[in-house]
C-alpha cells in the first residue's frame, strides 16, 4: 500500500514531469512543414523511422456531398479500378511492396491513407494521385462491389445504438450540413441519387487541387514536395458545373430538439449541447474540452471510476456506458454526453447527468477536479494530434478548412489558461440555451427532456 | 466465347477484306437471324460464367431488349413465320453490344489468372 505521506511527496514530482514533457512537446519534430507542390497543400512531418504514411484528405464528407450516400461510395471507390490499372493489380502491387492502404470519411472529410516502407513514396504518392485523378467510376463496379460494401456499412452503423444516437443529434442539432447522416440508413433511398457518371462527377469536384491536402509522416520533406508536384500535376482542376458538385459550405447553425428512435439492437440515450469547433477555427473554445473531461464518465485507469463528476455520480449503474465528448468540426461543435446500456438504468442515470451538469454551473466543483480535468483535457488534444489515426485527418483538415495547421504548443498552451469561472459559464450556457435529446431503444422506458429537466 | 475464327487475318489484308465483304454479307443475311429480329451478339452461348458476368453488365435498357428480342425469335421460330420486313433488324442495327463487355470481362479472367500465377523475381 502506499502511504498518505509517498503520494504527497510524489504528486508534485509527477506535475513537475508533466510540465518537463510539455517543453519538450514543442520539440519541432512535432509540427508539420507546410508547403504547396503544383498547387495542393502539402504538409509534413519527417520522422526519420523505416516507414511512411501518406494521407489525402479531401473536403468531401457527408456534410458537403451533394446527395446522400456520395461520400460513402466516394470512399468505398477509392483504390478502386482506375483508367491505368485494375482494383486487383493495385491490391496485389500493394501487397507486393507490403504497404497498407485504406480510406476513409468523416462528416467533413473524405481521406485517403497509405503505409509504406520508406522507400516506396514515390509509388504511393502516384497511387493516391492516380485514385484521385483517373478513378474509373465503372457502373458495374458499383452494383458488384461497393453498392455491397455500402450496405455492410450500413448495417454495421445501424446496428449499433450508440452511433444512430450521435447520427440523430447532429440531424437534430445541426439540420442540414453537419446534420446530414454520416452514413445514409437503410431506409433512405439513395440508390436513386448513386451512379458511376455522378460519382465521376463529384470525385471531380472532391480531388480538385483546391478541394485536397496531402499529410504525410515519416519521408523527408524535400521527396515529398518532389514527388506530389510530380505526380498531382494531373489532379482535375474542379469548378465542374452541374447539380453533382461538392456543396459549398454554410455556416453551421445550432438548432436542438429532441427525437426518440424505437430500436431493438439495444439503448442509448445522447445529450447534445453547442460545443466548440476545432482548434484554429474562430469557433474554438477551450472550455468546451475541459468540461468534457470533467464530466468524463470514462475512467483513465483500470479498476477505478476515476474523478470525472459523472462516473463518481452514477457510481451506481453497473450496466451502463457513459462518455462525454466534444465532437469539433470547422465552424461548430457538438458537446454530447452518451448513455448506452440498459434501458432502466440509463433513465435513471441520465437525470444525474443533468443533476451534475447543475452543479457544474452552479460552480460546486472541487478546483482540485478542475485541474485534473485541464490535464487530460490537455493530454487528449496532444494524444489525437499525435497517434497518427486522428492526426492525419485533423491536420489535413485544418488546411483545407483554411484554418491554420496545428500547431500543439499554441493547443496546450489554450487548454492550460481554461479558468473555473469559464467552465462553469460554459455549462450555465448549456443549461440556458437549447438542448439536443435524442433516445434510441426502448422508447417506452427511455426518458423525455422534460422528465430529466432539460430544455429542448 | 467463339468458334476459331479467320476475321482477323482478312481484316488485316485490304484486298482481301474488299473481296470478302460481300459475301460476308450475304452469308450473314442468309443466316436468317436477323428476320426473327435477332442481333448477332444474341447468339453468343450464354452458358459460361463470363457471358453470365456480361449480361448482367448489361445497362437495364439493352437488358430489356435483348430479353425481347430473344422472346420474340423465340414465338417465331414456334409459329414458323418470319417478321414482317420491317420489324427486321437492318444490318446497321446489327451491332456489338454485348462482346465488348465479353472482351473486358475475359480481360480481367486473364489478369487475375496471371496475378494468381505470378512468379517474382528480384
Amino acid at each position: 500500500m502506499l502511504s498518505r505521506s509517498s503520494i504527497s511527496r510524489n504528486a508534485p514530482r509527477a506535475l513537475a514531469a508533466g510540465r518537463r514533457a510539455m517543453a519538450s512537446a514543442a520539440n519541432p519534430t512535432f509540427q508539420y512543414d507546410v508547403s504547396e507542390a503544383s498547387g495542393v497543400k502539402v504538409a509534413n512531418r519527417e520522422v526519420g523511422g523505416a516507414t511512411g504514411t501518406l494521407a489525402l484528405v479531401a473536403k468531401a464528407g457527408s456534410r458537403y456531398q451533394p446527395f446522400p450516400g456520395f461520400s460513402d461510395a466516394l470512399e468505398k471507390f477509392a483504390f478502386k479500378t482506375t483508367l491505368k490499372r485494375s482494383a486487383l493489380r493495385i491490391t496485389r502491387e500493394v501487397e507486393l511492396l507490403g504497404g497498407e492502404i485504406s480510406a476513409s470519411h468523416s462528416r467533413e472529410n473524405v481521406v485517403l491513407r497509405a503505409k509504406f516502407l520508406s522507400g516506396d513514396l514515390p509509388y504511393f504518392t502516384e497511387l493516391l494521385a492516380e485514385v484521385a485523378s483517373s478513378t474509373k467510376f465503372a457502373d458495374h463496379e458499383l452494383s458488384e462491389v461497393v453498392s455491397d460494401l455500402l450496405k455492410l456499412k450500413q448495417q454495421a452503423v445501424y446496428s449499433n445504438p450508440e452511433s444512430v444516437a450521435v447520427d440523430a443529434a447532429h440531424g437534430v442539432a445541426f439540420h442540414r450540413g453537419l446534420g446530414s447522416a454520416q452514413t445514409p440508413s437503410q431506409s433512405t433511398p439513395y440508390e436513386k441519387y448513386v451512379s458511376g457518371d455522378a460519382l465521376a462527377q463529384f470525385a471531380q469536384d472532391a480531388y480538385a487541387k483546391s478541394n485536397v491536402a496531402l499529410v504525410a509522416t515519416g519521408p523527408n520533406s524535400a521527396d515529398v514536395t518532389k514527388w506530389v508536384g510530380q505526380f498531382f500535376k494531373d489532379l482535375p482542376a474542379g469548378a465542374t458545373s452541374g447539380q453533382y458538385k461538392v456543396q459549398p459550405t454554410q455556416a453551421s447553425k445550432y438548432y436542438g430538439g429532441e427525437q426518440r428512435i424505437p430500436s431493438k439492437a439495444g439503448n442509448s440515450v445522447v445529450i447534445a449541447f453547442p460545443g466548440s469547433s476545432a482548434f484554429g477555427t474562430a469557433g474554438f473554445k477551450a472550455e468546451a474540452s475541459v468540461l468534457a473531461a470533467l464530466l468524463g464518465g470514462e475512467s483513465t485507469i483500470k479498476w477505478t471510476p476515476g474523478f470525472s463528476l459523472l462516473s463518481q455520480a452514477t457510481k451506481g449503474f453497473n450496466q451502463i456506458n457513459i462518455s462525454t465528448k466534444n465532437l469539433a468540426y470547422s465552424d461548430a461543435g457538438l458537446f454530447t454526453v452518451t448513455l448506452s446500456g440498459q434501458a432502466d438504468q440509463i433513465a435513471a442515470a441520465s437525470k444525474n447527468v443533468v443533476d451534475v451538469l447543475k452543479k457544474a454551473a452552479a460552480g460546486e466543483v472541487a478546483s482540485e477536479d478542475i485541474k485534473k480535468a485541464i490535464a487530460l483535457a490537455k493530454f487528449r488534444a496532444l494524444e489525437s494530434l499525435q497517434t497518427l489515426d486522428t492526426g492525419l485527418e485533423a491536420t489535413g483538415s485544418g488546411l483545407v478548412h483554411g484554418s491554420k495547421p496545428y500547431q500543439i504548443g499554441e493547443i496546450a498552451q489554450a487548454v492550460e489558461k481554461v479558468s473555473e469561472q469559464q467552465v462553469k459559464e460554459t455549462a450555465q450556457s448549456f443549461l440556458s440555451g437549447k438542448a439536443t435529446l435524442i433516445s434510441v431503444g426502448d422508447v417506452h422506458q427511455l426518458p423525455y427532456a422534460e422528465d430529466i429537466g432539460l430544455t429542448v | 466465347m467463339s468458334a476459331p475464327s479467320i476475321a482477323n487475318y482478312i481484316v488485316k489484308r485490304p484486298w482481301l477484306k474488299r473481296w470478302m465483304t460481300p459475301l460476308a454479307n450475304w452469308y450473314t443475311d442468309a443466316a436468317g437471324y436477323r428476320k426473327l429480329g435477332l442481333k448477332f451478339d444474341d447468339l453468343i452461348p450464354e452458358e459460361s460464367e463470363n457471358v453470365q458476368k456480361a449480361i448482367k453488365r448489361l445497362p437495364a435498357k439493352e437488358a430489356y431488349d435483348r430479353v425481347f428480342r430473344i422472346r420474340r425469335a423465340f414465338q417465331c421460330s414456334i409459329s414458323h413465320t418470319l417478321l414482317p420486313a420491317n420489324e427486321q433488324i437492318k444490318p446497321e442495327e446489327d451491332v456489338e453490344y454485348l462482346s465488348p463487355i465479353i472482351r473486358e470481362v475475359e480481360k480481367e479472367a486473364k489478369e487475375r489468372a496471371e496475378l494468381e500465377t505470378l512468379t517474382l523475381r528480384k
